[in-house]
């Protein structure tokens, strides 16, 4: 019981509110914008057409009703809480009369997908290999500390850029863009999918595993000096116990934090990557939504984004108990 | 031992993806014959999936338009000739331009084999006209402001009755971007709700009828019909199966991936690419071309022009015509066109692309070559003619010292007009004569004694755009003013340039239509529609981001409002609104448009080009429809 009110309770509390403020500044942050998506869409409607100026006010007026955007701020806010809490995002600016649900439902797969899988291989991957370079100094774990320390600090886009250029143009092997052939779940898709995700995947892998890598053995040099590893050490307890146990498990507080933050962000999408490799995930979605100034489908994204993080964290507060011991007895 | 498992555990899981793709070929996303498809570079990215309604106000017309839909009449911009569509004689009005009468081709036929005839254009008509969710390209508005009635005459004729004279009503029929879409009245009229109606199944006026579409909207491809000998297209090239038997349009994205889908045999025209890229590509791809066979390779002739605009509105010294000139005559145009821009887009003096038609109606028009060759302006008490006419052999020049080969024509062909001399001192002279002063340094200072400082603004993704604005800032910087290159995100530059919040910007327009007729440009900048900034600058529906209010410009637009767009009253009232607006520098107009629209003639040839030039090779447009069909195949 004291659990609950003293840990949980307050926690869950502090979710709502992220998640209603975060939600509120999403809403005013596109309205204070000078991007008008009133104007965006006119300009894109009458694009080199002869219209009498009558004719766009005419235009303009309907532009205002079709998307909602009648009325104060306030009378909009109150009205998207409304929507929200019927499931429903609105329409899509610059793909009306969609609506922002399904263009999210379409993407959020992909995005997901990728990013689920990258991300946990990543993890799983860094934190094996570092702990084992901060047990095991030597020559090859030297030579793998070595490379995660150069391609950590290059930045994304070159590294993502040299493969495109490596495996697209000199080694023509794979697609330019996202080609995904048949229905989900269907051999054929399945494997165009791998085809076509290959080169996101590995890139964002490789990314996210020198960072995981570095991480993990920094820390696991660090704890390799700490009293009790020395002591147990001194004890002759075997390498096997020690660096599971004493090492490997001692690292993974902030560990597990990374992982559920990540896996939280992935509801952002990865931009970068979408747009290099033209996969069709949030980030792409909301790249487009932005220069089109469709305020819904950026709330939509954003809205998700906050959800997935604002959880995340929750789900990490909650689990630290179960993690590290220490937390029970505080 | 440990050790080596937990290695070869990760070797194996890195490799574990290759294993599933070895098997896979890279390649196009359709199982069609290369042969049989020609693959073209998509603008955009469809958010619309699997929805073909080209009347709802949605971002999905480009391609689409020119390969399914028709229209009445296509103003070709190459050569500025009307086209036939679903109507081959020009409309007819009566005297006072209260009613237009339509005679429609005879030998149409919708891809169900219904005939195409007066019903459907009446039917199109009034469903656009009472339906406002069908408002894509304004012509809901339109109708709603204008019509009286639409009635058929007989089967190929319609008339329009009006409500006041407007001498372009057709217009909303002519396809610069697009022209009204005609509706199938047999299939349409059964069906309810034609805002939501997604047009998947056709029947379609055009030579292609959609067949599949990339969930994600990367690509979609289109069939040829089965009748291509009922569509317009195949009838103006005389050839009962013209065109490819599929289209694809696919989106690669930036200037690098078309080049390397062309190269590996993926993409057969492209839109436009930056120089660099191009230059790489003609590198790597013999059959790659764009217009030229040589420089200036790229295509010239889309109606649009770069400039540099003023907002006369918030900031005092833009009004100053002196400043104007001064800051015209301190930049050198020869090195803009060549050093900035590569040397591949005409150069203009007014905001007139330098088309064929364009540049014999303006720029080669004895009026304005009389009047330009003879301009003075007022340099502190003494006349000065500020016209240079040996601009384009200059640049002409430059081009033979890189070791350019060039096309067989005339300088001004190939790089346009004479321009402003380059000529800092009598720059100088206008701005002292005006109270600036300069220092030891060279710098200048206002008549109030502070910096003449300004920033310019400009979109990077708008390339041309932001090099003029880069040459700009640079020459005006070593002339000693202080002047900031502001590169924005092109929402946030069209925000700004909304409302009002700049002092100079690069943009980008035409005064005048392929055609020549220049009102349904101009009339935007008549002072009735001027609100003061920060007020969006089309807050009653006209107006530009200049917020420029000058009676004499009112005056000739007004005059303009009843002439028929070939009056040759229209084109005299035309010219004398740019030497009036010359005369005062309102804007520096720089360089036409220029777009590396290039075809690879692995598979099909046959395109516009120089050699070719029968019609635009802008195939986004819906007249773009044209050379898509006019395509020949070099049997793969």
């Amino acid at each position: 019981m004291t659990l609950l009110r003293q840990f949980i309770l307050p926690r869950l509390l502090q979710w709502v509110i992220v998640i209603v403020v975060g939600i509120t500044i999403t809403f005013l942050i596109p309205r204070l914008s000078p991007v008008n998506p009133i104007q965006q869409a006119l300009a894109r409607l009458t694009q080199f057409a002869t219209l009498e100026p009558e004719a766009v006010l005419q235009l303009r007026e309907q532009l205002m009703a079709n998307y909602g955007l009648e009325g104060s701020i306030v009378e909009q806010y109150f009205r998207f809480w409304g929507n929200l809490l019927g499931g429903d995002l609105g329409p899509s600016f610059g793909a009306f009369p969609q609506r922002v649900n399904d263009l999210i439902g379409r993407a959020l797969p992909y995005t997901v997908a990728l990013l689920t899988f990258t991300t946990i291989m990543g993890w799983i991957i860094g934190i094996i290999v570092g702990t084992l370079a901060a047990y095991y100094p030597g020559r090859l774990t030297n030579l793998v500390a070595g490379v995660m320390i150069v391609v950590y600090p290059v930045p994304y886009f070159i590294i993502a850029f040299i493969f495109l250029m490596a495996f697209t143009y000199y080694i023509p092997f794979f697609p330019l863009i996202g080609v995904f052939r048949g229905e989900p779940f269907e051999a054929e898709f399945i494997t165009s999918y791998l085809h076509s995700t290959f080169l996101p995947a590995v890139t964002l892998l490789i990314t996210g595993l020198s960072f995981r890598f570095i991480m993990a053995r920094a820390l696991g040099t660090a704890e390799l000096s700490s009293d009790h590893v020395q002591y147990a050490t001194m004890a002759g307890l075997p390498d096997n116990r020690l660096m599971y146990s004493y090492v490997a498990r001692n690292t993974m507080l902030p560990q597990v934090t990374d992982l559920g933050l990540s896996m939280g962000s992935i509801f952002s999408g990865t931009l970068i990557t979408e747009a290099v490799f033209g996969y069709p995930g949030l980030g792409d979605l909301l790249l487009q939504a932005i220069y089109q100034a469709d305020y819904n489908v950026v709330m939509g994204i954003t809205l998700l984004s906050i959800v997935g993080i604002a959880t995340a964290s929750l789900i990490v507060d909650l689990s630290y108990p179960l993690v590290d011991p220490r937390v029970r007895y505080r | 031992m440990i050790r080596k498992s937990v290695f070869v555990l990760i070797a194996l899981l890195m490799l574990v993806p290759s294993l599933n793709v070895t098997a896979q070929p890279s390649g196009l996303p359709v199982d069609v014959p290369r042969e049989e498809l020609f693959v073209m570079d998509q603008i955009f990215r469809w958010s619309l999936i699997d929805n073909y309604n080209v009347w709802n106000p949605a971002r999905i017309t480009p391609h689409r338009h020119a390969l399914m839909a028709e229209t009445l009449w296509y103003l070709d911009q190459e050569t500025g000739n009307i086209m036939s569509g679903a109507s081959n004689e020009p409309p007819v009005y009566n005297d006072d331009y209260t009613q237009m009468t339509v005679t429609l081709v005879d030998s149409l036929k919708w891809s169900d084999g219904e005939a195409f005839n007066a019903d459907d254009l009446v039917f199109t008509v009034e469903t656009v006209w009472n339906t406002p969710g069908l408002s894509f390209g304004g012509w809901h508005a339109q109708f709603a402001d204008f019509l009286e009635s639409v009635e058929k005459v007989d089967d190929h004729t319609v008339t329009f009755t009006l409500n006041r004279p407007h001498p372009r009503f057709h217009k909303n029929f002519e396809a610069r971007w697009a022209g009204l879409y005609m509706m199938p009245e047999h299939a349409f009229s059964q069906i309810e709700d034609l805002v939501n109606y997604t047009y998947q199944d056709g029947p379609y006026l055009g030579l292609y009828a959609p067949v599949e579409m990339d969930p994600n909207g990367f690509w979609n491809l289109f069939k040829k019909r089965d009748d291509p000998q009922n569509t317009a297209v195949c009838q103006y090239h005389m050839n009962e199966d013209c065109g490819p038997g599929y289209v694809l349009t696919i989106l690669y994205g930036d200037s690098t991936k078309k080049v390397i889908a062309m190269t590996r045999g993926e993409l057969d025209v492209f839109m436009n690419v930056d120089f660099e890229a191009f230059e790489s590509l003609l590198a790597s791809t013999p059959t790659a071309k764009s217009w030229y066979p040589e420089f200036p390779w790229a295509y010239p002739n889309e109606t649009s022009s770069r400039l540099i605009r003023f907002n006369f509105d918030t900031h005092e010294w833009t009004n100053n015509k002196d400043v104007r000139w001064a800051l015209a005559l301190s930049l050198d145009i020869v090195q803009l066109q060549t050093e900035y821009i590569g040397g591949v887009a005409k150069v203009v003096y007014v905001t007139v692309p330098y088309t064929p038609k364009l540049a014999e109606l303006y720029y080669n028009h004895p009026r304005m070559q009389e009047w330009v060759e003879n301009l003075e302006i007022d340099v502190a008490g003494e006349p000065y003619k500020p016209f240079d006419p040996t601009v384009a052999d200059r640049i002409g020049e430059w081009a033979d010292e890189q070791g350019y080969a060039q096309p067989a024509e005339t300088a001004a062909a190939s790089y346009g007009s004479g321009w402003w001399k380059y000529d800092t001192d009598t720059a100088a002279k206008l701005l002292e004569h005006n109270g600036y002063t300069r220092d030891g340094n060279g710098d200048w200072y206002t008549p109030e004694g502070e910096r003449f400082s300004f920033s310019i603004q400009a979109a990077p993704d708008e390339v041309d755009s932001f090099r003029v604005a880069n040459a700009a800032a640079d020459m005006w910087n070593d002339f000693g003013i202080d002047v900031e290159l502001q590169g924005l995100e092109r929402s946030v530059w069209g925000a700004n340039t909304d409302t009002g919040q700049f002092e100079v910007d690069s943009p980008w327009t035409s005064f005048v239509l392929p055609d020549g007729d220049g009102w349904p440009q101009l009339r935007n900048y008549h002072s009735k529609y001027y609100v003061p900034a920060p007020e969006r600058h089309n807050s009653l529906g006209g107006g530009t981001p200049a917020r420029l209010v000058d009676p004499v410009l009112d005056e000739l637009i007004d005059a303009m409002v009843a002439l028929h767009p070939q009056d040759p009253q229209n084109l005299e009232l035309v010219h004398q609104f740019l030497q009036h607006w010359v005369e005062n520098m309102y804007y520096i107009a720089t360089v036409s448009f220029k777009k590396f629209v290039t075809w690879n003639e692995l598979y099909w040839t046959n395109p516009p080009s120089a050699g070719n030039d029968v019609y635009m090779p802008l195939y986004w447009f819906q007249g773009g429809r044209f050379s898509i069909g006019g395509l020949e195949s070099l049997g793969g």
